[in-house]
């Protein structure tokens, strides 16, 4: 579904990606870990077209989508869950969503699916009117996953979802994208809580200095003594 | 005569929310200064002098000149700010400073350096009793800065356009990774604000029978005041702050009396409000 081939970036004069290829199938729950500055949240980004790399190519359903703007991409269904939320600050909950489905002109699915992410996530419901920023940090990050879902990803990116909340809120969130996997939608994460990220995932990547030193199955890497200790503790 | 004082004070806040309401658009996206939108100003007026000399209607002088300065404005968008996009805004102010005077004087080489009488049949006929004296382009002014106004409020607030808009200039990348088409929304800041302040220019044109190819200048650096007053980047500031200014030109300059030029006072009142809140009257935090 999602194939990345020889992606390198720069950032003015250093390189953050270093000739980074990697796949995921249709269906696949793909998680990417390592350390911070590691180059995580660049993969998310380049597959977004918010970074341009210098090169390789990407493609998604077998188009290449290089060339693509990033609304063309959230358009093909990619849908984003930005490191740090990133939810828009002064816009109500409602109008927050209302823009994970900015590419849609289904007003009957959007309504469908606004009120399946109201059953889910409760408290957004209860709060559509009040304004993004209001809200708590553990809100504003079901907002954002709520946001993605209302793209009806095909191929799903989520960038650190569990930066800054609390260990509940944090299971949580696994739960709900892991739900989400099942439902069908691919997803491709990048986590720094890589014992957690191992354990919903079918596949890992290793991720250090830019380059990819690890591909296997999660199971693989979670008996893996090396990744051991270096990203589960031991 | 404080009644007529008001109206004064409101027709000439018109001008100036009409004349800022473009730039404090663009900063809102782009976060530049667009100091040329000011020149939109004075060749949206020489467009619609050309347009109502030709046509004789004033319904098609504000369509051709409004929409013909708004594409002139799509088009320095696309040749001149979007390749500075990623460098650092001061070379887009810089820019935008460069291209306000070329064009001035570019009107200036076109269509000469003297003031051109722009005597136009307003379809409103003017109010006069002892005590008051209302012109009918003023009541032009009025009327159409309030239905421009009403239209732009209603794309804001009352559509995916205006949603979309509110999203990137809260967030710009991320509403560029939700699917908005953000090179769309800036063309189209630029359509709306050229196109306002050529409304500007035709209607103070209009009132003062007269255009000019330097009529920019003092719209450019008001309209700096009012945008920092209105809080840089919201349009309801920026008409409140517009209204401010207009208002206290007119009250100031009729009742007390400067020792200043009467356009000095638009910087006095920035100065003394900015004392006081720094973030402008209507800030974000």
């Amino acid at each position: 579904m999602l194939k990345l081939d020889g992606i390198n970036v720069f950032y003015d004069q250093s390189q953050a990606l270093y000739d980074v290829s990697l796949q995921v199938e249709q269906g696949e729950f793909v998680s990417i870990i390592g350390a911070n500055g590691a180059g995580k949240t660049t993969i998310m980004k380049t597959v977004m077209g918010l970074i341009k790399p210098a090169q390789g190519r990407i493609f998604f359903e077998g188009k290449d989508i290089i060339k693509r703007p990033s609304w063309d991409r959230a358009g093909m269904r990619i849908g984003y869950i930005p490191e740090g939320r990133r939810v828009f600050p002064d816009l109500s909950v409602e109008d927050n969503l209302l823009m994970g489905a900015y590419h849609s002109k289904n007003n009957v699915e959007i309504a469908k699916t606004m009120k399946e992410v109201y059953d889910v996530f409760t408290r957004l419901g209860e709060r559509k009117n009040q304004l993004a920023k209001t809200m708590s940090g553990g809100e504003q990050q079901m907002l954002a996953i709520g946001r993605a879902l209302m793209t009806k990803p095909k191929l799903l990116l989520i960038d650190e979802i569990s930066m800054g909340l609390m260990p509940l809120l944090v299971n949580k969130a696994f739960s709900v994208i892991k739900e989400m996997n099942n439902q069908g939608i691919t997803i491709l994460m990048v986590e720094q809580n890589a014992k957690k990220a191992l354990a919903v995932a079918d596949r890992g990547c290793v991720l250090e200095m830019g380059q990819i030193v690890h591909q296997d199955l999660a199971e693989n890497l979670q008996d893996n003594d090396s990744i051991r200790k270096a990203y589960l503790g031991g | 005569m404080f009644l007529q004082q008001l109206i004064n004070g409101i027709v000439i806040g018109s001008v100036y929310a009409l004349t800022a309401m473009g730039a404090t658009l663009v900063y809102g996206i782009m976060r530049i200064l667009d100091i040329n939108n000011a020149g939109a100003y004075a060749l949206g007026a020489y467009v619609g002098l050309l347009t109502y000399n030709t046509t004789g209607s004033l319904l098609l002088t504000f369509i051709v000149g409004m929409l013909l300065t708004g594409l002139y404005g799509v088009l320095v968008q696309k040749l001149l700010y979007v390749p500075m996009l990623d460098k650092s805004p001061n070379v887009s102010l810089i820019a935008s400073i460069g291209l306000f005077i070329f064009l001035s004087d570019l009107i200036r080489m076109v269509a000469g350096p003297s003031i051109k009488g722009f005597h136009a049949e307003v379809p409103f006929s003017s109010i006069y009793t002892d005590s008051l004296n209302i012109n009918g382009a003023w009541i032009l002014i009025i009327v159409t800065t309030f239905l421009l106004l009403a239209v732009l409020w209603f794309l804001l607030n009352k559509t995916k356009i205006g949603l979309a808009w509110k999203a990137t200039a809260q967030d710009l990348e991320t509403a560029k990774a939700m699917g908005v088409n953000v090179n769309m929304m800036v063309a189209l800041n630029y359509l709306l604000g050229y196109g306002f302040a050529a409304a500007a220019g035709i209607m103070v044109g209009i009132l003062y029978s007269s255009v000019f190819p330097t009529m920019g200048d003092v719209p450019a650096y008001k309209m700096l005041a009012i945008i920092v007053l209105g809080g840089l980047g919201s349009p309801v500031g920026t008409v409140i702050a517009a209204m401010v200014i207009g208002l206290a030109e007119t009250l100031i300059g009729g009742y007390i009396g400067f020792f200043l030029p009467r356009d000095a006072i638009a910087f006095v009142v920035l100065i003394i409000i900015l004392l006081f809140r720094p973030r402008g009257l209507i800030s974000k935090n």
